[in-house]
């Protein structure tokens, strides 16, 4: 058991370096660092700006395996993930950055999993009832709406809120207040500053957990191993607990890991939109800067994150499955 | 029914309860009905107006609608409406072409690697798990940003980088699956492989694909909404209710109408997407009970 989640990890590391080495190559590729130096005034010729690149290991007359390599080494021996083209450190921009994208995606995961869970077991197991029917139109509605649309909509309903209801709590700006002193304080105001956020990526996340929770629920619900439980004297709720949902919350374990990544997605766009400094929006700045080692740093993150993710899957699979066959 | 059961093909008379089934669905046939409406929209809708998306009437900057712009004009004085049949058409052909590539991908990869095990199967996952931790939202960015937005290109780079985590849920599925007694049986009474997947695997998984399909027109709607939105989607001149959405998102409260439109049609297309999904689904529903009234059993 702790030898084959242990196996996995090492896997789900190797393809984190793999693809991180990936994303090197294609943002190499496809992102060309010397158009930052060809705006500037005096011009400055193309030899020029190749010098001006290549102490951050962006000559693009060097072959780009050597800069591969320069790039891996640092990373490998003092975890110095590069420098930007004007020569800013990756490492001083996503320190404070990744913790603040990473506070907001896993929160928001673990509250739309909650929520999307129970209310596809509640639903699937009342199906048809006005609580299922109620909460399928909400949860239609809510899965149409595309996340820019929701954000803007929950700013402006923070806003009409702040200035009716009189409340003074809902920011729709930043992740902190300045000038905030003190250990409590900042954690409060912190707090304060994820609700909107926080609400807006749960209500994306929380919906694909819910629809698909039920569908797959409900497909067991009528299995006949469940109705051979119910016959042996076990209450309907104890049958679904115990036999129903064992089996359908497998698919919804996979899913979970693989929903991460659309979530950073949403973080993206809600980081946008919120104003927060995280790794969603540094990633928009690095692609528009055509800063290859931020783009690569953000790709590696957001994979660990996913990585992270699937090894939590994989026990919880392990668990649940006793045919799926530990070897 | 007319014929009796043992002279009708098998195949027939199940598309036919089917089809009776997904009737009896009022939502899943306003769905349908929406769909309908909104594909003639898209298709006819521009034999109304004198104006094409890429007419500019600098005359009219910003107009709320009128009886000559009816759905107002832009900053850069395009008429909405035009510009929201053209932008309709173009996000329904890149969500339904995708969400069936991927979906058609994802079930051969997913049961076949399943099914097939082994070696295959190890080699398969770990091109579907690598696909998976390069975050194909930042791939794409990153492609898109290159390559200035053309459709096509487009569709492409959202299957390659979006069949992965049905994929993965399928075949998780159908590792369940192969250990069933049936499928046992079918193997030592010598059937094939591809028969078995065929035969057995995809129809018990079809529940689970008509779900991803439609959840997948609506998700590949949804990102490319938040593609263009951060301007790596269907980019200018070319136009797309992204692009439309991303143009009134400054302007919510100044010029509604430019962000009323296209939101509005996205919603009515996505919904009735689920709905003609969640009607699908309980008539393909080999459990299901709804709509077989006598008949069946």
């Amino acid at each position: 058991m702790l030898r084959h989640v242990t196996r996995k990890a090492a896997g789900w590391l190797l393809m984190i370096v793999v693809a991180t080495n990936a994303t090197y190559f294609l943002a190499s590729w496809f992102l060309d660092p010397r158009a930052n130096f060809r705006e500037l005034r005096p011009v400055r010729t193309e030899e020029q700006i190749d010098r001006a690149l290549a102490p951050y290991h962006l000559d693009p007359r060097v072959p780009l395996v050597h800069r591969w390599w320069e790039w891996l080494t640092s990373v490998v021996r003092h975890f110095d993930w590069g420098s930007s083209p004007t020569g800013v450190a990756v490492n001083d921009e996503i320190g404070h950055r990744a913790l603040v994208s990473a506070e907001l995606v896993v929160i928001a995961t673990v509250l739309s999993v909650l929520l999307g869970v129970a209310l596809g077991v509640y639903t699937a197991s009342r199906q048809y009832g006005w609580a299922d029917r109620l909460s399928q139109v909400v949860s239609v509605l809510v899965l149409n709406i595309p996340t820019s649309v929701a954000a803007l909509a929950v700013v402006s309903v923070a806003i009409w809120l702040n200035q009716h209801a009189g409340l003074h709590f809902l920011y729709v700006a930043g992740e902190n207040s300045p000038n905030v002193e003190g250990l409590l304080p900042t954690i409060g105001d912190r707090l304060l500053h994820l609700i909107l956020p926080t609400l807006t990526l749960t209500l994306m996340g929380y919906v694909g957990h819910h629809l698909t929770q039920r569908s797959l629920l409900l497909d067991t619900l009528h299995a006949d191993y469940v109705r051979t439980a119910r016959a042996t004297g076990l209450t309907r709720a104890r049958a679904i607990r115990r036999h129903a949902l064992r089996t359908a919350l497998i698919p919804t374990a996979t899913s979970v890991a693989f929903s991460i990544p659309a979530l950073f997605t949403g973080a993206v766009i809600t980081e946008t939109i919120f104003g927060w400094n995280g790794m969603g929006r540094y990633f928009l700045q690095t692609i528009a800067k055509n800063d290859v080692h931020g783009t690569v740093a953000t790709a590696a993150f957001a994979a660990a994150l996913t990585a992270v993710g699937a090894i939590l899957a994989d026990i919880a699979t392990v668990f649940l499955d006793p045919r799926v066959r530990v070897s | 029914m007319a014929t009796t059961p043992e002279t009708d093909a098998p195949a027939h008379r199940l598309s036919r309860l089917y089809l009776r089934r997904f009737l009896r669905n009022r939502l899943a046939v306003t769905g349908v009905a929406l769909l309908v409406l909104l594909v003639l929209f898209s298709v006819c809708g521009g034999l109304l107006t004198p104006y094409t998306y890429a007419d500019t009437d600098f005359t009219a900057l910003t107009r709320p609608p009128d009886a000559t712009h009816w759905f107002g004009t832009n900053q850069g004085g395009n008429d909405v409406y035009a510009s929201a049949v053209h932008g309709l058409r173009r996000s329904l052909v890149i969500a339904v072409s995708v969400s069936a590539l991927t979906v058609v991908v994802a079930a051969v990869i997913g049961t076949g690697a399943a099914y097939l095990g082994g070696r295959i199967e190890r080699m398969t996952l770990a091109v579907l798990h690598f696909l998976l931790v390069v975050p194909s939202f930042l791939i794409l960015a990153l492609v898109s940003h290159r390559l200035a937005g053309d459709w096509r290109v487009l569709i492409v780079v959202l299957t390659v980088f979006g069949w992965m985590s049905t994929a993965r849920v399928i075949w998780s599925v159908s590792t369940s699956l192969r250990e069933r007694d049936y499928v046992r049986a079918a193997e030592f009474m010598g059937v094939s492989a591809p028969r078995i997947v065929r035969r057995h695997l995809i129809p018990n998984l079809g529940s689970l694909l008509i779900v991803h399909l439609t959840l997948g027109v609506v998700a590949t709607v949804l990102s490319e909404t938040a593609l263009s939105f951060l301007g790596f989607g269907v980019q200018t001149p070319d136009v797309s209710l992204g692009t439309m959405l991303a143009d009134g998102a400054g302007t919510v409260t100044s010029a509604p109408w430019l962000f009323a439109f296209p939101a509005g049609l996205v919603v009515l297309l996505t919904v009735s997407m689920t709905l003609i999904g969640d009607g699908l689904r309980d008539a393909l529903d080999p459990t299901s009970v709804t709509g077989a009234a006598g008949g069946r059993r």
